[in-house]
Parts: C-alpha cells; structure tokens; sequence
C-alpha cells in the first residue's frame, strides 16, 4: 500500500520533471550554447589532430586518414566488383533466355 | 512476493545473461561490414510465397527485431510461415568515415533486396524498415520499386522538421555538422546515445523503480534485461552518411519537399506505388505519429493504410504486447499481398542445385553475447512494462566466423527452366564465395553438401540437419578471387 501511493506519486514527479526538461532543452537559450560548445570542442580536437599528423607526417609515415582513405578504397573496390559480377550475371541470364 | 522480487534483485549481477537474437539463421551476403541475414525456415515449410526482408535502423542492432524467445518478430514471421531475412548492419570501422548515404541506401539495401528476392521466381520481397530503416526503404523504394512486393514502415521519420527534440537540435544554431563530421570520421555510438538519454533524462530512474516493482516476475525480468542489453548495444555512424542525414534530412527536410536525391536520382515518394503500411506509436519520442503517418499522404500507392497505436518507439513493437495485436495485422498486411501460389510444381536442375550447394558458404549465426555494460539509451515512455523499460547491460560480440555450413542455396530454390539459369547464373556469382573463409582462417574442407530441392514438394521446407564444412585456409593457387576482402 504504502509502495504503490509512493509510486504513483514517483510517477506524477517523473512525468512532470520530464516535462519541464523537455521544455528546457528545447529552449535555444539552452541549446545555442550547447550547439556552440560542442562544435568549439570539435574544432579544437581538429586543430589537434592536424597538428598531429603534421608531425606525424615529416617522419615519412602514413597517418592515420590515409589508411582509413586505402581501407575505404579496398571496400569500394570490392563492391564495384561485386556490382559488375551482379550485372554480368544478370547479363549472362537474359542472353540465355 | 516481495522474498521472491529481493532474491531477483540481489541475484541480478549473477543472473544467465539473456539470449538475444538466437532466432537461427545464415549469412547469406556479406559485404564490407553488412551482412544478409536469412532465418531458417519452420520446419513444415514456408506458407507464403513473398520473402520479407527486415531493413533496421543502422544506430542500433539489428536483433531488436529478434530480441528473444517469444518476443522476437523475426522468429514470429518464420513460424507463421515467412521466409524472413534480416540486415544486419554491422559495426563501422574508422575508415567507414567515408560510407556515404548512397553507398547504405543504393548500393547495399538495393543488393539485399536483390539477393533475396532472386530466391523466388518472382523475384519480389515484401520490405519492414524499422526506425531509421524504414525512412531508407522509403527513398530506396522510390527510386528502385521493381521488386518490391509491399513495404511497411514501423515509426519511420518521414517529416524531419517536425518540432521534436531531435528535430530542434540538429537544427540550432552553432551546431556544425560538418566540423563534426570532419573531425570524428565515424559519428561515435556515445555522442548519439546521449543524445537519446537527454530525450527523457528522467527515463533511467522510471526504469529502476519500475524493476523494483516487478523484480518478481523472472519473465518481466528476462524480457527487461534483453531489451537493455539491446538498447546499450549502439553502433558508431559512417561520417558521410550521418553529415547526408542530418543535413539533407533534419536539417533541409528535403524528402517531402521532393529535394532529395539518391545516387543521382531525385527521390519522389509519389513514385510509391506499392502496398504500403506505416505504423506510428502514440508515445513516440523519437519519431512523432505524424512524422512517420505522414508517408502515406505522400506516396502514390493505391493500398496504403496508417495505422497509429498506443505505445512507445521500442515497447509497441518488441513486447508480448505487440506480438498479440502488432504482429498479427503485419501479417495480415503481407499475406494480403502476397505472390498468387504456384499452380505447377516446378523442376529444379538438380546438378545445378549441387553445383551450387558445393560452393554457396553460409555462416551460422550466433546469438550476440551481452559484454560490457555501457550507457543508459532512453527509447520508451509508455507502457512502463518488460518491453517498454531498459537498464544498461552491454555490447555483443561478433560471431565467430571459421565454421561455415553448406547447404542448398536456398530453401526456396528458383523454380522451373527459368529457375534452373537464374542458378545457373548465380554459380558463376557464387563460384569464388568459399575462399571469403581464407580471411577467417577456417581448416581444410570436409564438404558434405545438404541435398537440392527436389520437384514434388508443393511448398519450401527447412534445411535438414546442418552440414558444417571447414573451408580452406588459402586461396586455391592460381585461381584469383573476384572478390577482395570478402
């Protein structure tokens, strides 16, 4: 008994806190802040980062990107080369047909 | 009753981890980091001739459809005589920064639907896109209709400009999406979680006190565990794509307005002609009903229906709930529009099945692990009940990939002469496919092929018992695989 009146009174806070942040993180007063602060943040890990491969680079060594960029690269092979076995397939079908 | 919720809840940290997605299946395709799921057919065979192909959203895994035991919509499908696959999108690495909107929509779902609907003479698959899923099988139905048999979407942002939260904050000023994008290549799973934990921050003491109520129940309590080891599993978004979605899609809301484009191609839902479902939730607060009801006023389709009902984004859909009155009218919908039965029994070439079988690898899928716990994800308002409620739990862990199985191709296998060239055809496709076992390291073959379908059975029937074959670790010599990395 005791738990339920608790509960039902938990869930008419939680329901009304709830709205209350909705409406909160709705405001742009709220938001254009947080907008600004995480694209601040992004550009300083960019700046880092580049500073970093910079480095990286003198040294006559791949960065990081530039794997990522071959690894791609094998990836988009592999389905172009899977596109041209499909059409090919599909080509050999219709002339036996 | 209360001796019973305080032994649940002390014995929680011991507690079997659930089994999620342990419907089995095979991979069927796979391809970078995707994979083509096909579930196993019951065994007294498929009832319905349209294969139906579950497209998920890429931000979360794809066994939220196959959640567990009795609450797991693809297991449904397949006893009430589907022959079901599933997307499985797998986990970007960091060079899958460069994956583009195109590459996910055209290229990889188009290929999905390909390869399963080229197990059916007509050649059709009926689509289920779930959340985000559902949004890509729009735009790809829009601009590649021809095999698509019906589709339905379930709480499918269609309307992005919608006065959401997620609507205002991937709109606010000061968020650049493209220094975001250019600076994390791979959108990470954490940024994107948190964002659906500030959808309703109160969302993870709800659930704790609604596990306190009902610790009880060992029913509720597997069913909870499940869904928050499902909702903790998140997955990182390729750059490209995510800039392309935000951008094109939240920001410009370009899709309704007919100014988005796929590889080229304006997409024009009017161009929509298939049967098409959507179904929206009322408590929905990731996708708001008239964001996802809205598809049906814009297509063209001549059957369409929208269907709104009580119930959160993840609870209306995985819950004992939904598999009572959801499920059913998905059913429904797809048996309505289903391919008419074949009238006469078709005659496989049978070296061609063999032939195939011995070179087709389907790898066995196993049920993910529950690992690590990471994070709250905030999905559900109501019902606050087993599949409404998420704790955190943890990530899964890739199958185990050496042993592959041989098998027929299909269960269905393409029918008559027709049928006989279209497997003719996909041998050469399929010839180089067991040498993708090299990169897994697998041991030398010991091949026993199942048997082909054989003419005088009137409908499809489940594999017999699998054969497993261990695949050569190399590559034969002088024999170069079409295929790289696979």
């Amino acid at each position: 008994m005791i738990w339920e009146t608790w509960k039902k009174g938990f869930d008419t806070w939680e329901q009304k806190t709830a709205e209350m942040m909705e409406s909160v993180l709705k405001s742009p007063a709220v938001l254009q802040p947080m907008g600004s602060m995480l694209t601040a943040t992004m550009k300083m890990k960019s700046a880092t980062d580049k500073a970093i491969a910079n480095w990286w680079e003198l040294m006559g060594l791949p960065t990081r990107r530039d794997q990522e960029r071959t690894l791609h690269a094998l990836n988009q092979l592999q389905s172009r080369l899977i596109d041209l076995e499909e059409k090919l397939s599909d080509l050999e079908a219709k002339k036996k047909n | 009753m209360e001796l019973k919720s305080l032994t649940n809840l002390l014995s929680l940290a011991t507690r079997p981890k659930p089994q999620v997605g342990s419907t089995p299946a095979d991979v069927v395709w796979e391809e970078n980091k995707w994979k083509l799921l096909h579930y196993r057919p019951r065994a007294e065979g498929t009832k319905y001739q349209t294969p139906l192909l579950l497209v998920p959203s890429l931000i979360n895994r794809h066994y939220v459809l196959d959640l567990m035991p009795g609450k797991s919509f693809a297991e449904s499908m397949v006893q009430r005589g589907f022959d079901v696959f599933c997307i499985d999108w797998g986990t970007p690495g960091d060079e899958d920064r460069f994956v583009t909107f195109d590459d996910v929509v055209d290229r990889w779902l188009g290929r999905a639907i390909r390869v399963a609907s080229k197990m059916v003479p007509h050649e059709k698959v009926h689509l289920l896109g779930y959340c985000m899923g559902g949004t890509l099988t729009a735009i790809h139905g829009a601009v590649h209709p021809e095999r698509i048999a019906s589709m339905i979407t379930l709480a499918a942002p269609i309307r992005f400009n919608d006065g959401s939260l997620l609507s205002r904050w991937t709109n606010v000023k000061g968020f650049d999406v493209d220094v975001l994008v250019d600076t994390l290549g791979t959108v990470p799973w954490q940024l994107l979680q948190s964002a659906f934990h500030m959808l309703r921050p109160t969302l993870t003491l709800s659930k704790a006190v609604s596990l306190l109520d009902r610790a009880w129940n060992d029913e509720f309590l597997d069913g909870f565990l499940a869904l928050e080891t499902w909702g903790n599993d998140n997955v990182s978004l390729p750059g490209e794509f995510y800039r392309r979605y935000i951008k094109a899609l939240y920001q410009e809301d370009g899709l309704l307005a007919g100014r988005f484009s796929l590889a080229g191609q304006r997409v024009d839902l009017k161009h929509i002609t298939f049967p098409t479902l959507a179904v929206s939730f009322e408590h929905d607060n990731i996708v708001p009903g008239p964001s996802a009801g809205v598809l049906i006023e814009a297509i063209g389709s001549q059957v369409k229906q929208h269907l709104h009902l009580p119930g959160g984004h993840v609870g209306a859909v995985v819950s004992k709930h939904a598999a009572k009155t959801l499920w059913p009218q998905l059913e429904a919908f797809y048996a309505a529009h289903d391919a008419p039965p074949k009238t006469a029994e078709p005659v496989v070439d049978r070296a061609v099945m063999e032939a195939v079988a011995q070179v087709l690898p389907l790898r066995e899928v196993r049920a993910p692990e529950a690992t690590t716990p990471k994070a709250q994800h905030p999905e559900v308002r109501e019902p606050r009940d087993a599949a409404s409620m998420r704790v955190d739990a943890g990530t899964t862990k890739a199958a185990p990939g050496p042993l592959r199985e041989v098998r027929a191709p299909e269960t269905k296998a393409p029918n008559g002469p027709k049928g006989a060239e279209a497997a003719k055809s996909k041998l050469g496709e399929l010839r180089a496919a067991p040498q993708a076992a090299a990169r897994d390291g697998a041991a030398p073959p010991k091949t026993k092929p199942s048997p082909p379908r054989v003419a005088g059975t009137g409908s499809r029937t489940a594999p017999k018992a699998a054969v497993v074959k261990r695949l050569p670790a190399k590559k034969p010599a002088g024999k170069p695989s079409p295929r790289l990395a696979r």
